[in-house]
């Protein structure tokens, strides 16, 4: 009985600790996009990771990173546990000892921040525009993977017999080589452990890397955070099980050899008690498994190593999955510019692609001095705030000519009035989306349906203040950006009206719950409602319509104020607005183009649809004075903590 | 005979503490000399200073006719094997051995043929491709001698190699080390606290204490002419009667004048007695030149060890004869029985049997030096 129960015990555990990676594994192997349902078996998603260059840069960063991470680590914390070890001192030793552990029990988030602050003011120091590179992440990894090494090796050593490298010398090897010769051998078992944790640690590393990654080299993690604009395709979940694969066999090589080292000390005390010896007791394995750990690190190092860089390079910084970037046989933007580059100009470049996952995440990183981008591409408000604050560069147009293929509409708008700063790339307008199959045609058309008690339950609402609140104005019919906090007390009201109604309040979790069919009313872009309509679930129909007025965005290209190569970067930016990578990207992104070019584009028209067309592309009597009037803009920090208190009430009754 | 090592004057203090104090010692060739003595004494860090593991803070070291207090370990012509072997467990058993060779680079053949010959020496032939750990600790001893010897050094030095093995094995060893060292004609510096150790295999015996030499000599010297109180105790069992030289072969203790052999003492000097147990005869109490009361008899086998109270007095005495607790006794002894020694500042503090127990002394013994 009490067997029973603890054999169901474990296989709880078991199954709360591998489910998740078993999921993710066999959604890998899914031939279609969706979450929930599996579609049958296919290596498509482990052929498009392959093809997709940024991933894979990035993926060869993390790979560089950690390698050279834990060569530096294991030197530095081999020859630091020898140190430790000699002290005499104990309470000297037990000191260094801590403060060597303080970056591993340190909170990832402090050790990042401090780091990413030194660098910057060290470099400030030394009158560095950039002050983060790889260097600096390099010397981030190696600060967190050092006590790794150090916890491994140094019982090691301490476990030695202290006479092995005094037996050497007595035998005529000079100190240096004693320790080559003896010592080493015999903490090789830990160093290659605390190898393969700090490489392991060094890979999966996000916060301290975020905090200390420069310009030009993203880290896998920080590639895959950048990614959530979108919803992570299953690409990543086939990279997300390669790398489960590597790790797993790194650890079963580390277990065989640490198994063996102990199978021979049992051996030999066995044989000092004048028992006979185990048969079973192989040496080989051991060097089996070091020797495919070894071929596995190699691999990967001259996988990661080889590709070579150019002179010339252009720094460009942009939310992740909103480029065309060569995934399911689509037009790989970055490499197709280099090519034109080198083309037309006779030269080479190497273009940096870094992304972001926020406004306010770009915000920062510029700010913070440390990076320096020549092209980012924020939306409508951060361009408004970072224009008050000097921190972009008015364009020179004459690099720009196919600005002249910019629709109207997009010009003079308020965070830009006088035209001088952006050349806009994307936008999007926020509708509501519904399930006709459980939606009255009667009862749509306006804001009106997210209060409909009809479908109490079957309403999502954003969860995020800014948005949820805009819906209740623009049904009240109040100016979204008012100061006046009477006016702000009447959304709330509405709010509160509303909350017996909804489902739950939801961000990116729309996608699942519309498609599914759990909710079947919500708010969202309308790029985004093709994403859901692609995999909904047979018994949902989702349809999209957009309320009289309502939100929307403008993402457009800017040079900031830290940008080392401002002609290179207007050449891009001409570059994208001409017709191939405008298409190809208005077509991968989902999102409405500003461009004309674009939405004169047969093939693109083709290609999307006509139905998608029209949705995507609404139709203002004049659509500068509808953005201006009910955009959001950035509302000052006293309104914005207003509004969020508020926005608590809403959420804790 | 041919000085191989001198020590001129050595002292040498860890954290304050003064270990060794001025310390002078000659080693001659083909010697086997063993350093003695109890825990703490300095011992083996003498061994570590010859080896060259320790500087000393003054002193020198003279090594054929040369000064080489600061030449580092690894160029040093004297090789050690170490209280736990330091076998490189990374390697075999030939690769051990061969470790040395490998390190001057002599040519493969010529190793080949040597660690062969090292292995029949030590009598570990056939175990070439052994794991060492795989090997038993007397083997594991063998190993490290015969890479220790394999590059002919002048001097072995072995820093208690016997302290790990059983008893059987630690004789059989002693026997071997013995033979080796004959047949070698290597100088082996041996380090032990085990007397009995130091007496069978030594040909001199330095008993040190406190950092001190108490006595340099043959181990007869050592064991009939006991220098001091310390030296009489430590190397076998010695009652030791506070006494005084009445004049030349005539010597006062227990309220008795005794003859003896002894002379060379100033007149009335104050003296120490050294009694061994052995040389005690009981007679009857009539016929005795001191009387006493048995306290306790132990059997050990060969002999009875027996406790006898002398006038508050405990005496230690070896008997082949049965008495009981309780008799009385009468004690004779010949003249050549009874050893003078020298007021030192070991006197008073050993040769009573008071609080004797035999647990007590293995404790008091036993215990290794680090």
């Amino acid at each position: 009985m009490k067997k029973t129960a603890s054999k169901i015990y474990t296989g709880i555990i078991f199954a709360f600790l591998f489910a998740p990676i078993i999921i993710l594994l066999i959604f890998s192997f899914n031939a279609g996009k969706s979450l929930s349902v599996f579609s049958g078996f296919s290596l498509r998603w482990y052929k498009e990771l392959l093809n997709d260059a940024n991933t894979l840069e990035a993926l060869k960063n993390s790979l560089i990173l950690a390698f050279s991470a834990t060569t530096i680590a294991v030197v530095l914390g081999t020859m630091a546990s020898v140190g430790i070890n000699k002290l005499r001192s104990r309470w000297y030793r037990t000191t260094i000892d801590t403060v060597t552990n303080i970056p591993m029990t340190n909170p990832d988030i402090i050790t990042g921040i401090s780091l990413m602050l030194m660098f910057v003011f060290v470099g400030r120091l030394f009158g560095a525009s950039t002050s983060l590179n790889f260097l600096t992440m390099l010397i981030a990894h190696v600060t967190f993977c050092l006590p790794y090494v150090i916890l491994q090796v140094l019982p090691k050593l301490q476990q030695m017999d202290k006479s092995l490298a005094e037996a050497a010398m007595d035998l005529g090897c000079p100190p240096l080589r004693a320790f080559f010769k003896v010592e080493l051998p015999e903490i090789m078992p830990g160093i290659i452990t605390g190898a393969i944790m700090a490489f392991t640690m060094s890979l999966d590393d996000f916060v301290i890397s975020y905090f200390t990654s420069g310009n030009g080299f993203q880290t896998l993690p920080i590639r895959i955070y950048g990614m959530t604009k979108k919803t992570v395709t299953p690409k990543m979940y086939a990279l997300a099980t390669i790398i489960f694969f590597v790790t797993l066999s790194l650890l079963l090589i580390n277990n065989i050899v640490d198994n063996e080292d102990s199978q021979k000390l049992k051996e030999a005390r066995r044989i000092q008690k004048g028992e006979k010896p185990e048969g079973d007791y192989h040496p080989g394995k051991r060097n089996a498994a070091l020797a495919l750990a070894g071929v596995i690190v190699v691999v990967l190092c001259v996988g990661a190593f080889s590709g070579s860089k150019g002179s010339k390079e252009l720094n460009v910084y942009n939310w992740g999955e909103y480029i065309s970037d060569g995934s399911e046989g689509s037009f790989d933007t970055i490499k197709e510019f280099e090519k034109w580059y080198e083309e037309t100009y006779g030269e080479k470049i190497v273009v940096n692609y870094d992304t972001f996952a926020s406004n306010e995440d770009m915000y920062n990183k510029i700010s913070s001095g440390a990076v320096s981008y020549d092209i980012i591409i924020p939306s409508d408000y951060m361009i408004a705030r970072m224009e008050k604050e000097n921190m972009l560069l008015p364009l020179d147009f004459e690099n720009i000519p196919n600005y002249q293929y910019i629709d109207d509409d997009f010009k003079g708008l308020y965070y830009d009035p006088d035209n001088q700063y952006t050349v806009p790339y994307t936008y999007g307008v926020v509708g509501v989306i519904y399930d006709a199959n459980v939606v009255d045609k009667a009862d749509i058309g306006d804001w009106d349906l997210l209060w409909n008690g009809k479908y109490a339950n079957k309403i999502v609402q954003f969860n995020n203040s800014r948005d949820a609140f805009g819906t209740a104005m623009y049904k009240l019919g109040i100016d979204v950006n008012t100061t006046d906090t009477a006016l702000w007390e009447k959304a709330h009201e509405e709010m509160i009206a509303q909350r017996p109604l909804v489902y739950s309040y939801v961000m990116d979790e729309i996608f699942n719950i519309m498609q599914s069919g759990e909710a079947s009313i919500g708010a969202y872009y309308a790029g985004d409602y093709f994403t859901m309509m692609e995999d909904q679930a047979d018994n949902v129909d989702l349809q999209f319509y957009y309320p009289e007025h309502t939100n929307m965005f403008i993402d457009a290209m800017c040079i900031p104020s830290c940008a080392q190569n401002k002609e290179l970067a207007e050449i891009f930016i001409n570059y994208m607005l001409s017709e191939e990578p405008a298409v190809a990207n208005a077509e991968y992104t989902y999102y409405a183009s500003p461009n004309s070019i674009v939405r004169e584009n047969e093939t693109y028209i083709e290609d999307m649809g006509e139905d998608v067309v029209e949705i995507l592309y609404p139709e203002f009597d004049n659509f500068a004075d509808e953005y201006n009037k009910y955009a959001y803009r950035t509302l000052d920090t006293e309104m914005l903590a207003y509004l969020n208190k508020l926005w608590e009430t809403v959420k804790v009754n | 005979m041919k000085k191989i090592i001198e020590l001129k004057n050595i002292t040498k203090a860890f954290d304050g503490e003064t270990v060794l104090n001025n310390i002078s010692l000659d080693i001659y060739d083909n010697e086997f000399l063993t350093l003695l003595g109890p825990s703490g004494c300095g011992k083996t860090t003498l061994l570590r200073i010859i080896s060259g593991f320790v500087q000393p803070d003054d002193g020198e070291i003279v090594f054929m006719g040369e000064d080489i207090t600061d030449v580092p370990p690894h160029k040093r012509n004297v090789n050690t094997v170490f209280q736990k072997y330091a076998l490189f467990p990374h390697l075999n058993v030939y690769e051990n051995v061969a470790f040395p060779l490998r390190e001057k680079k002599v040519p493969k053949d010529e190793i080949d043929k040597k660690v062969k010959e090292m292995l029949k020496l030590v009598m570990l032939s056939g175990f070439e491709k052994r794991n060492v750990t795989s090997l038993s600790g007397g083997q594991q001893q063998r190993v490290a001698i015969a890479r220790a010897l394999i590059n002919h050094p002048k001097v072995l030095l072995l820093d208690e190699p016997l302290s790990a093995l059983d008893l059987k094995l630690r004789k059989d060893m002693q026997q071997e080390l013995k033979n080796i060292q004959k047949s070698t004609g290597i100088t082996f510096v041996f380090v032990t606290h085990d007397q009995e150790e130091a007496l069978s295999m030594s040909d001199t015996i330095v008993v040190m204490s406190e950092g001190v030499i108490q006595q340099i000599g043959t181990p007869v010297d050592i064991y009939n002419e006991p220098e001091n109180a310390f030296v009489a105790d430590f190397i076998g069992e010695s009652n030791i009667i506070d006494g005084v030289m009445i004049k030349d072969g005539e010597a006062r203790f227990s309220g008795q004048t005794f003859p003896c052999l002894d002379k060379g003492f100033a007149p009335k000097e104050p003296v120490d007695i050294v009694i061994r147990p052995e040389d005690v005869d009981i007679v009857p109490v009539e016929k005795g030149m001191l009387e006493g009361i048995v306290t306790s008899v132990t059997f050990m086998g060969v002999h009875y060890e027996i406790i006898v109270d002398v006038k508050g007095f405990k005496w230690m005495i070896q008997t082949t004869d049965f008495v009981d607790v309780d008799e009385h006794i009468g004690i004779f002894l010949e003249p050549d029985a009874i050893h003078v020694m020298k007021k030192s500042k070991y006197s008073g503090m050993f040769g009573d049997y008071s609080s004797f127990s035999d647990e007590l002394e293995q404790l008091s013994v036993g215990g290794n030096e680090e």
